[in-house]
């Protein structure tokens, strides 16, 4: 029988055990439910937060100035340009109450998210306390305390003499814009966080799927080799392939569920963000869906980049873990037998991570040079090629030597399957693992 | 046509597991490869399906090298037995026939087959694990012939079956035999091998202790086995006085002896007649236990149990 057709036999029965399974189909849903909510979360948090109010009262030494600090909170604070207030929700909605004790009171039972309390101290001056379980720097402490500076301003004016309707012009809104510092870019500027986001970001969050990929998958080939082993079948089916082919099929088999699975994820959070235009002016009304596209920084180049590494990364990896479960014979083994790639795999994804946070310096020699070695250049290169730091010989360099390893992993990784697959009791020694690469069994 | 086996040496570590091992099984024969736990059996097997390489020696499947053969030349069942416990009969059954090159569709209409044969067709979409274990070898037995190999490696094929089963295996590999297949299986339970085997090799220490038709082999130690009974006053005293005789089991007017080669056995009749009535006389070739137990010495204990009570090692 042909190695391709047996290859492929043995890819199609772990694809098909694993897909079938209800826990599969219950984690893909999850990790799609999940990415999605992250992809509309901006949409969830304005829906929350825009739908709703927050509650002041202010007690006030006199009935004109309980007023006027209502009157400027509510018209000051409501146009803030961090604001998201309609019409129908108002940011802020201010309360003027006689008494303090039962203002804070109120704050505790939830009718009022804060009291602003103000006093005439000695010099005429006011003073203002806030009551509120919000934390002191948030939000809304912040912009009542920018309210209480524009009360106080009105009130010092009052005691100039300034009539209150030249107050009213002096208070209103300045102009104000945001544009990009680069006098030639003319496409609109970033709204969110979200859209701001730059390729090293993206680099960043790209790693943690590869390291993902590569751990999780990874251990399932290990488990599934353990289990073959364990319930004897290992035996059968090695009189029907060659330990390569079986290597080969659990490889393929795995990674195609790795790309299925991935797939969804990634069809499922693009759909979202580019839904979340439609599915904000759904849940909030055309006035406050702005208009949000892919980030700017999700390139082509950098989406091959990903997909190039992930696979690489996966099938060296995934070789080894498969040669690693064939010299154990116990599941509660697994762990101790893939420890190794689990270590240089967990040291690159950090150094590679924390070089793309700038935390490492990402020019430094050292940097680079690792970044060459295959085993870590998976989790190492996204990172320098998205901050523009990488040459491109560096990547085809990487890459090539990558190819070349997983080459070299996958002759090893079959010669030790070859020979731990028929292995039973102890754990073979590095010593015996060498014995057994260099005369096969 | 025939599986020849030269001068196979294998060796784990400190432990000869083959020393010198050489066979010749001819094609369509049952043969059976008789040995105590470690003799070297799985050994030699693994070495001819090409699963392990041996120090030194060769495997050839009709002059040419077994690893030569295509797979599907070869049908093994291992001591273990392997089913993949999550996964439905039939679709593993399928799984393993397409390794071997069969189609899909042909593997899961035989495997059907195969599986009303056997009776248990009922089961064909459950997962393997809620099959009892004499099922769940039906099933391995199913797997190591639905490719239809030329050769059949069973190693233990009857542990832990019940005696329906035994002979539902047993019409099973009578039919294969017939087909023209060649069965090489190992075994504890020599009455099982006796009543089986066309040929016989019985193994001790990684070397062949001797082989050849069973026939050959019951004759190998060269004494016949004599059965007498008289009437009279039964004692049979005057047994032991005879010259070149062994008496292996003795009770009131029965007789179990051994006659050494070269020696008559009706010189025993003679003696027996002279000394009153005959009520039975019986001349026969030793029981492959007998020979066993001459050859290699008595199997422990344990392996006795283990052989007679099959489910204890389940």
């Amino acid at each position: 029988m042909s190695t391709w057709s047996n290859i492929l036999a043995v890819a199609r029965r772990e694809f098909d055990v694993r897909v079938r399974t209800r826990t599969f189909a219950l984690g893909t849903l999850l990790l799609v439910i999940g990415v999605v909510a992250i992809a509309l979360l901006p949409v969830i948090v304005q829906a929350v937060e825009g739908g709703s109010s927050t509650k002041v009262a202010v007690v006030a030494p006199t009935e004109a100035l309980g007023q006027r600090a209502s009157l400027t909170i509510t018209s000051l604070l409501n146009s803030s340009v961090v604001g998201t207030s309609s019409a129908d929700t108002p940011d802020f909605v201010v309360t003027v109450v006689d008494d303090l004790t039962t203002a804070r009171e109120g704050v505790r039972d939830g009718t009022y998210s804060a009291v602003l309390g103000m006093e005439r101290a000695a010099g005429d001056e006011l003073e203002f306390t806030l009551y509120t379980n919000d934390p002191a720097t948030g939000k809304t402490a912040g912009l009542l305390q920018q309210g209480a500076n524009a009360i106080a301003i009105g009130d010092r004016l009052d005691r100039l003499g300034v009539a209150p309707a030249n107050q009213a012009t002096l208070f209103a809104p300045a102009e104000f814009d945001v544009q990009w510092p680069d006098p030639e870019r003319t496409d609109p500027i970033h709204e969110t966080v979200a859209s701001a986001l730059g390729q090293d970001m993206l680099a960043f969050g790209m790693t943690i799927l590869i390291f993902m990929i590569i751990i999780m998958y990874g251990n399932w080939i290990a488990m599934s080799v353990v289990e073959e082993k364990s319930s004897r079948v290992m035996e059968v089916v090695l009189n029907a392939a060659t330990p390569f082919q079986l290597l080969a099929g659990k490889v393929f088999g795995v990674g195609a569920v790795a790309f299925l699975q991935y797939a969804a994820v990634v069809v499922a959070g693009v759909v979202a963000i580019l839904a979340q235009g439609a599915v904000a002016s759904v849940v909030l009304g055309d006035a406050a869906a702005a208009a949000i596209s892919l980030p700017e920084g999700l390139t082509p180049g950098l989406l091959l980049m990903f997909g190039i590494y992930g696979v690489l990364g996966f099938l060296l990896y995934a070789s080894l873990y498969a040669a690693a479960g064939s010299l154990v014979s116990r599941q509660e083994d697994v762990n101790a037998a893939v420890m190794p790639m689990s270590l240089i795999s967990t040291a690159g994804y950090i150094v590679g991570v924390y070089a793309a946070m700038g935390l490492l310096d990402i020019r430094a020699g050292w940097i680079v040079v690792l970044t060459q070695v295959p085993f870590l250049s998976p989790f190492m290169m996204l990172g320098r090629a998205a901050t523009g730091v990488a040459e491109p010989w560096e990547i085809v360099l990487s890459i090539a030597l990558l190819v070349v390893t997983i080459g070299a992993a996958i002759w090893v990784a079959s010669r030790i399957y070859a020979a731990g697959v028929l292995l039973y009791g102890q754990r073979p020694g590095a010593r015996a693992v060498w014995r057994l690469l260099r005369e096969g069994m | 046509m025939t599986l020849t086996i030269t001068n196979l040496r294998k060796r784990f570590g400190e432990i000869q597991a083959l020393d010198g091992v050489s066979l010749k099984i001819e094609p369509g024969e049952v043969f059976g490869f008789l040995g105590a736990n470690g003799a070297g059996k799985t050994t030699t097997m693994r070495i001819v399906l090409s699963l392990m390489k041996p120090d030194a020696g060769t495997v050839t499947w009709n002059d040419r090298p077994a690893h030569d053969w295509p797979r599907r030349t070869w049908g093994y069942m291992p001591e273990e037995r392997g089913l993949y416990l999550r996964m439905p009969v039939v679709d593993q059954l399928v799984h393993f026939a397409s390794l071997y090159g069969v189609s899909r569709a042909t593997a899961r209409r035989e495997a059907q087959q195969w599986l009303a044969r056997f009776r248990i067709a009922e089961y064909a979409d459950r997962r393997a694990e809620t099959l009892s274990k004499g099922n769940q070898q039906k099933v391995q037995y199913i797997a190591t012939i639905l490719h239809d190999p030329d050769v059949l490696l069973m190693d233990e094929p009857f542990v832990g079956l019940d005696p329906v089963n035994v002979a539902l295996l047993k019409a099973a590999f009578r039919e294969m035999s017939d087909r023209g297949k060649t069965i090489v299986f190992s075994t504890h339970q020599l009455e099982q091998a006796e009543e089986l085997c066309d040929s016989v090799a019985i193994i001790d220490h990684g070397r062949i202790v001797t082989a050849g038709t069973t026939r050959e082999v019951k004759r190998s130690t060269g004494h016949q086995v004599v059965r007498v009974a008289t009437g009279g006053d039964g004692d049979l005293g005057w047994l032991r006085a005879l010259p070149h005789v062994t008496v292996t089991r003795d009770g009131a007017d029965y007789a179990e002896l051994h006659v050494d080669a070269g020696t008559n056995p009706q010189s025993v009749l003679q003696a027996a007649i002279a000394h009153g009535e005959v009520l039975h006389f019986e001349v026969a070739d030793p029981s492959l236990e007998e020979v066993f137990v001459e050859r290699v010495g008595a199997l422990d204990v344990e392996e006795r149990t283990l052989a007679a009570a099959p489910e204890a090692r389940a």
